[in-house]
């Protein structure tokens, strides 16, 4: 056994051609739970009665789940039910032809959001009281002055944290290949289960998630940059 | 739906998972101890600047952050044997092909933390103001004797909270080792799974251990901190 250059480039092509499959549940999840996220720490920053409390549980146990665990458990309730509820509502797609995708797409959102809500609470703690009520002063409402004053706010101090979230997100949607969705690493491995040059696809799958790696951080080190001047704009 | 899942076979299954949790813990252990000691290692020299070792550092500490815990388990169950084969055979005369998956395992789990640590580590040092350490100087205490009894007791109680979520981390990440064959809680719900036909009430036993676990360990945590305010 030995390390053979010419199928670790031919799993590198293959995994190159299922990025966009990667990026895709990565960019999708990140903004579907952006919204979520900050959707649920608002409810929980006003104690909205209810469901303040239960997104407080939700959030507290869901944090426990490994996203592998629920990906799996999701997956084989999927499969089987799905046959039953197809049949009650008069669904004529087969199994067979659904995309597992979605079911990949469902867990990450789900625990994306709330990691991510954590984040945005930690970020309306960081911003003063006295921001609301210069708010309130001028006669904005509660939900322009969220808008127009605290969520500016917020960006610069959330920066770091999402970017730990979208690298985090980039390498929890390799998981989604134990549910048979071909991304990044299952992309890498086809040529190598041919040649059972296992190493090599998993040398070229570890690559293409370094290079996305690497440009999110430098994207990332842009937009804070940009976000820095803005709060230096508005300091001075 | 009563075909799908029952309680007596929940109840039948459930101590055949919980008990499997020792795996997780075993993992968990042995990563964290070694992933400790490597990742004080790499904030020390990270810190300290030396040419090209400090490139090397950061190197490493990127290829870790970039990629996905399994890809870099995969690599190092599929690549360490490549590549220390013959010299563990020729040396130790131990055949690594023969040796349990879980050490590998490990290996790509102490590796991983030793970067995420190591990063931990180095910004609960540098979080130490540096009129401390001229404090430690200016009453004549070494280099050394400074970092460990003024600089490092600080950065002890900075560290805390992020080390207790990277903890939980891990123990959240040990449901990856599966995938190699592991029989932990998950690897065990599968086989059961296989075994008897019914898979909902292995993974449903699985995903209560995991959560189960995981807020014991938190709230351990959250305890600890308070304590030592």
């Amino acid at each position: 056994m030995s390390f053979n250059v010419s199928s670790f480039l031919e799993s590198l092509i293959s995994a190159f051609k299922y990025a966009p499959v990667t990026l895709e549940l990565t960019a999708i999840t990140f903004v579907v739970s952006l919204i979520l996220g900050t959707f649920i720490a608002t409810i929980r920053h006003y104690r909205v009665p209810v469901l303040s409390q239960f997104f407080a549980i939700f959030v507290t146990i869901y944090m426990g789940l490994p996203m592998m665990v629920a990906l799996i458990l999701y997956n084989l309730i999927f499969m089987t039910f799905y046959n039953d509820f197809a049949e009650a509502f008069h669904i004529s797609v087969q199994i067979s032809d659904i995309n597992p995708i979605f079911i990949g797409f469902f867990a990450l959102i789900l625990g994306t959001s709330c990691s991510i809500s954590e984040s945005v609470r930690g970020a309306f703690r960081g911003i003063d009281k006295t921001q609301y009520e210069a708010g309130y002063s001028i006669g904005l409402t509660k939900f322009q002055t969220l808008r127009r004053i605290i969520f500016p706010q917020m960006v610069p101090i959330l920066l770091p944290g999402m970017q730990n979230s979208l690298i985090g997100l980039l390498k929890a949607s390799n998981l989604v290949s134990a549910i048979s969705v071909i991304e990044i690493m299952t992309g890498a491995l086809l040529p190598a289960l041919l040649y059972y040059s296992y190493l090599e696809g998993y040398v070229a799958a570890a690559l293409v998630y370094w290079i996305i790696g690497a440009c999110i951080e430098l994207l990332a080190a842009i937009a804070e940059k940009n976000s820095g001047k803005y709060l230096k704009r508005t300091v001075g | 739906m009563g075909n799908y899942f029952s309680i007596d076979r929940f109840i039948n299954v459930f101590p055949k998972i919980i008990s499997n949790i020792s795996v997780n813990f075993h993992i968990v252990f042995w990563s964290m101890l070694f992933g400790t000691i490597l990742a004080v290692l790499v904030a020390v020299l990270r810190l300290k600047k030396i040419p090209v070792i400090s490139q090397i550092i950061s190197v490493y500490i990127s290829f870790m952050r970039g990629t996905p815990l399994l890809v870099q388990m995969m690599i190092a169950f599929y690549g360490i044997p490549l590549l220390l084969g013959s010299l563990f055979l020729n040396v130790f005369g131990i055949n690594l092909n023969r040796i349990e998956p879980v050490i590998f395992v490990e290996i790509a789990i102490i590796l991983n933390e030793g970067a995420f640590l190591g990063e931990i580590f180095r910004g609960a040092i540098t979080s130490v103001p540096s009129i401390q350490t001229e404090a430690g100087y200016s009453i004549g205490m070494t280099g050394a004797q400074t970092f460990s009894r003024i600089v490092l007791p600080q950065a002890f109680k900075v560290a805390l909270p992020h080390y207790g979520v990277d903890l939980v981390g891990v123990f959240q990440n040990t449901s990856l080792v599966f995938t190699l064959g592991v029989v932990d809680v998950l690897g065990k719900a599968k086989t059961l799974g296989a075994a008897t036909g019914h898979t909902l009430e292995g993974y449903i036993a699985a995903t209560l251990v995991y959560i189960t676990f995981s807020l014991i360990l938190k709230g351990a945590f959250l305890l600890l901190e308070k304590k030592l305010k």
